[in-house]
C-alpha cells in the first residue's frame, strides 16, 4: 500500500506527542543498548583471546616444567637442589615415538640479571632453537633472528626487546650491542616486535619465574654456558633448582592430529614421570574451551536481551492501548471521513514499529557510546560490528510489530458513531 | 454506480431507538425519505427531535434498527465495513454538528485527511485543501490548531474538510449555527453553488433563513417526518 504515505502519517503523529513517543522508546532504547554493549564486549574478548590463542600457534601443543607439590613425606631427601621437569630424555622419547609431528623444540631458560653500570634488570633468558621463532610466532622488527649457525658455533647471540636496552640506560642503536646478563656478554642481533598485549594466556605459558623481560639465545649456547642449575633468590632464601629443558613445543604437521598427539604426549609423560612436574598447554583446547564459554556467554545475553526487550515491549504495547483510548475521537472521525479499518490498522502498528525502530536506533547510537565509555574505563578491547547494530535494529522492529498489533486492532475495531461520541 | 432515474438516497421505514426493555429511548419512529440526485432539503425541527440521528445512518456511520436505506444505488444495511467506508469516501461529505476537527492536527492537515483516504498526492492534497479552506475564507489560518480558532472558524474548516475530495452529496448539521449573519450568507451562498454544480445537499439546520433558502424543507418531529415541502425556486 501507500507505506511512505502512512510512514509520513505516523512520524506526524509521533512529532505530536514527542516527549511521550520519547519515553515511551526508553525501554527499547536501554534494551538494545545494553545488549549491543554486552555484544561489543564479549565479540571483543573473544577476539583478542582467539588472537592470543592464534599466537600461539593452533598446531602447537606446550609442555612447560612446573615444579611439582612441595613433597613434604619424611622420607623426601632434602637437598639444597631441586631436580624437576622435562627431561632431554622425555625430549627424545618424544621424537622418536609420537608421530605426526612437524618438529619438537627444546627449550632451556633461567632467571638472572641484565646490567649495565648501576642500573639492572631482571630478565628471562630464552635458549631456543631457531625455529622456535616461526612455531611460536614471535616476529623479530629489525636485525636477524638466531640461525643454525649460531647453534652449531654456540655463539653468545640474543635477540630482545628494544625497552630491556632503554632501560638499561643505553638509548644508542641495540643492534651490535653488548648485553651484559649475569657473567655472560650476549651481542644484540635481533629486535623483537612490540608486543601489544601480554595475555593470561602467554603469561600462564611461561615459566613460573618469567620475568618481563624476555630474550632470545641460542638453546646450544645456554647449554654449554650455563648448564642445567640455576639459582635465583625467592623471598630471601636462596634456591637452587636443576631443570633440564623448561618447555618443550611440539609443532603438530596436521592440525586434525593436534588432538591424537596431545592424548599421546600426556600418555607418554604419564609414564616417564612420577610426579606431575610438567603442565601440557594445548591452544586448540583452549579454543574449544573458549568457545564453549562464548556458547553459554551468548546464552546468557539472549536471555537478558529477551528479558529486557519484553519489558521494553510492553511498555510500548501499554502506551499504544493508552494512546488509542486517547485518540479515539481522531479514530472515529477517520473512520467516518473514509477510512477502512486496515488503514486505521497500519496507522497505528507503523507508528508502534517506527517508535520501536527509533528506540532501536538511538539504543544502538547509546550502545556504542556506552562501549566506548566501557572501553575507556576498564581498558577493555570491544568489537562493534555493524551487523549487530542491524540485528538490533530488526529485533526492535519485530518488538514493535509485535507490542503494535494488539492496541492497533483495538483501534480498527471502534465503531465510527460510538468513537465520535467519545469523550 | 447509481440506479439509472432512482432517486439518490432511498430510505424507508427507518427505526432507530437507545438501549432495551425499560429504557429503551425511540428516537426515529420509521421515516421514509427519499432524495433524488441534486437536490436540495432543509431537515429543521425541534432539538432532540433526532435530525442528527437521521443524518449520520443516511451518511452510512450509523445503522437504523429497522428499516432499509439505498445510497447511489448500493444496498446500504447489507454492506461490508470496508465497502461502507469507501461508500463514505466517495459519496459523502459530512458536516458534523460538533465539528469533529482533530485536534493535534492543523487546519490544513485536517482538511487533507479524506484526500489521504481517497489516495491522492501530497503535493495535490496541498494545493486541494488551500483551495476549499479558501472557499470557506480561512485561507489565512492554516497553520493553526482547532483549538485556536473560533467557533465558527472551525465550523468553516469543518465545512471545508466535507468538500475537499468533491463529494456528490453534502450532508451537513447545522453549518451556520455558529456564524454570525455575515459569515452565515457566505456559507449559505456557497452551499448555493455546490448546488448549482449540481450536488445533493441536505442541512440540518435551525435557522430559517437557511430552511427558507433551500427548494424543500423536511420537517422532523418526535422522530417521524411531520411534513416534507418543495416550493417553487425563485431565480
Ligand atoms: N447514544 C445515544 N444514547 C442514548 N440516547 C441518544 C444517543 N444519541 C442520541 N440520543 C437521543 O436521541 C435523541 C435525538 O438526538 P439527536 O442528536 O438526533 O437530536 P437532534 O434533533 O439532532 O437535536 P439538536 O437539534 O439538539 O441537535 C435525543 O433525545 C438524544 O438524547
Ligand atoms: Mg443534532
Amino acid at each position: 500500500m501507500r507505506f511512505l504515505e502512512f510512514a509520513a502519517l505516523a512520524v506526524r503523529n509521533l512529532r505530536g506527542y514527542a516527549l511521550r513517543s520519547f519515553l515511551t522508546t526508553l525501554g527499547v532504547v536501554f534494551g538494545i543498548a545494553s545488549v549491543v554493549t554486552m555484544m561489543a564486549l564479549g565479540r571483543g574478548a573473544e577476539d583478542e583471546i582467539l588472537r592470543e590463542i592464534d599466537k600461539l600457534g593452533i598446531t602447537n601443543v606446550i609442555i612447560n616444567s612446573v615444579k611439582p607439590p612441595e613433597d613434604t613425606s619424611a622420607n623426601a631427601t632434602r637437598s639444597w637442589t631441586v631436580k624437576y621437569g622435562l627431561t632431554f630424555a622425555d625430549f627424545d622419547q618424544i621424537e622418536e615415538t609420537v608421530r605426526g609431528l612437524r618438529h619438537a623444540l627444546p627449550v632451556h631458560s633461567y632467571v638472572e640479571r641484565a646490567w649495565e653500570g648501576s642500573k639492572r634488570e631482571d630478565v628471562l633468558v630464552q635458549g631456543v632453537t631457531p625455529s622456535y621463532f616461526t612455531a611460536t610466532k614471535i616476529v623479530v622488527a629489525r636485525g636477524r633472528g638466531l640461525t643454525v649457525a649460531d647453534e652449531e658455533a654456540r655463539r653468545p647471540v640474543a635477540v630482545v626487546h628494544q625497552q630491556l636496552i632503554r632501560a638499561l640506560g643505553y638509548y644508542g642503536d641495540p643492534l651490535g650491542y653488548d648485553l651484559r646478563v649475569g657473567e655472560q656478554i650476549y651481542e644484540v642481533v635481533g629486535i623483537l616486535e612490540d608486543e601489544e598485549f601480554q595475555g593470561f594466556i602467554r603469561k600462564a605459558l611461561s615459566s613460573p619465574d618469567r620475568r618481563d623481560n624476555e630474550i632470545y639465545v641460542p638453546y646450544a649456547t645456554v647449554l654449554t654456558r650455563i648448564g642445567t642449575k640455576s639459582t635465583s633468590r625467592k623471598s630471601g632464601a636462596y634456591e637452587s633448582t636443576d631443570i633440564e629443558l623448561n618447555q618443550i613445543v611440539v609443532e603438530v604437521a596436521d592440525q586434525v592430529n593436534v588432538a591424537p598427539v596431545a592424548r599421546m604426549l600426556r600418555t607418554l609423560l604419564e609414564n616417564l614421570h612420577e610426579s606431575k612436574d610438567y603442565e601440557l598447554v594445548v591452544p586448540l583446547e583452549l579454543l574449544e574451551q573458549r568457545r564453549r564459554y562464548q556458547a553459554v556467554f551468548n546464552i546468557a545475553l539472549l536471555l537478558i536481551a529477551g528479558i529486557s526487550l519484553l519489558v521494553g515491549g510492553i511498555g510500548i504495547a501499554n502506551i499504544m492501548l493508552a494512546t488509542v483510548t486517547e485518540r479515539t475521537r481522531e479514530i472515529g472521525v477517520r473512520r467516518a471521513i473514509g477510512a477502512k479499518r486496515k488503514h486505521i490498522m497500519s496507522q497505528f502498528l507503523i507508528e508502534t514499529v517506527m517508535l520501536s525502530a527509533a528506540g532501536g536506533i538511538l539504543g544502538v547510537a547509546v550502545g556504542y557510546a556506552g562501549t566506548l565509555a566501557m572501553e575507556w574505563y576498564t581498558g577493555w578491547q570491544a568489537q562493534f560490528t555493524p551487523d549487530v547494530a542491524l540485528w538490533a535494529l530488526a529485533v526492535a522492529c519485530g518488538v514493535g510489530i509485535l507490542s503494535g498489533v494488539f492496541p492497533a486492532w483495538r483501534a480498527s475495531k471502534l465503531d465510527p458513531i460510538q468513537a465520535l461520541r467519545y469523550e | 454506480m447509481s440506479d439509472a432515474g432512482g432517486p439518490l438516497l432511498d430510505a424507508r421505514n427507518l427505526h432507530r431507538w437507545y438501549g432495551e426493555g425499560e429504557a429503551r429511548v425511540e428516537v426515529l419512529r420509521g421515516i421514509d425519505l427519499s432524495v433524488e440526485q441534486g437536490e436540495y432539503a432543509a431537515i429543521v425541527g425541534a432539538s432532540g427531535s433526532g435530525k442528527s440521528t437521521l443524518l449520520s445512518i443516511l451518511g452510512c456511520l450509523d445503522r437504523p434498527g429497522e428499516g432499509t436505506y439505498r445510497l447511489a444505488g448500493h444496498d446500504v444495511l447489507s454492506l461490508r465495513d470496508d465497502k461502507l467506508s469507501e461508500l463514505r469516501l466517495r459519496e459523502i461529505g459530512f458536516v458534523f454538528q460538533s465539528f469533529q476537527l482533530i485536534p493535534q492536527l492543523s487546519i490544513l492537515e485536517n482538511t487533507e485527511v479524506p484526500l489521504f483516504y481517497a489516495g491522492v498526492r501530497r503535493g495535490d492534497r496541498h494545493a486541494k485543501a488551500m483551495a476549499s479552506l479558501e472557499r470557506v475564507g480561512l485561507g489565512h489560518r492554516v497553520k493553526h490548531r482547532p483549538t485556536e480558532l473560533s467557533g465558527g472558524e472551525q465550523q468553516r474548516a469543518a465545512i471545508a474538510r466535507a468538500l475537499v475530495h468533491d463529494p456528490p452529496l453534502l450532508l451537513a448539521d447545522e453549518p451556520t449555527g455558529n456564524l454570525d449573519s455575515e459569515t452565515g450568507r457566505t456559507i449559505l451562498q456557497l452551499i448555493d453553488d455546490l448546488h448549482d454544480e449540481g450536488r445533493t445537499v441536505l442541512v440540518i439546520t435551525h435557522d430559517q433563513t437557511v430552511a427558507d433558502h433551500a427548494p424543500r424543507r423536511i420537517r422532523i418531529m418526535d422522530g417521524t417526518i411531520e411534513s416534507d415541502r418543495r416550493r417553487e425556486v425563485v431565480t
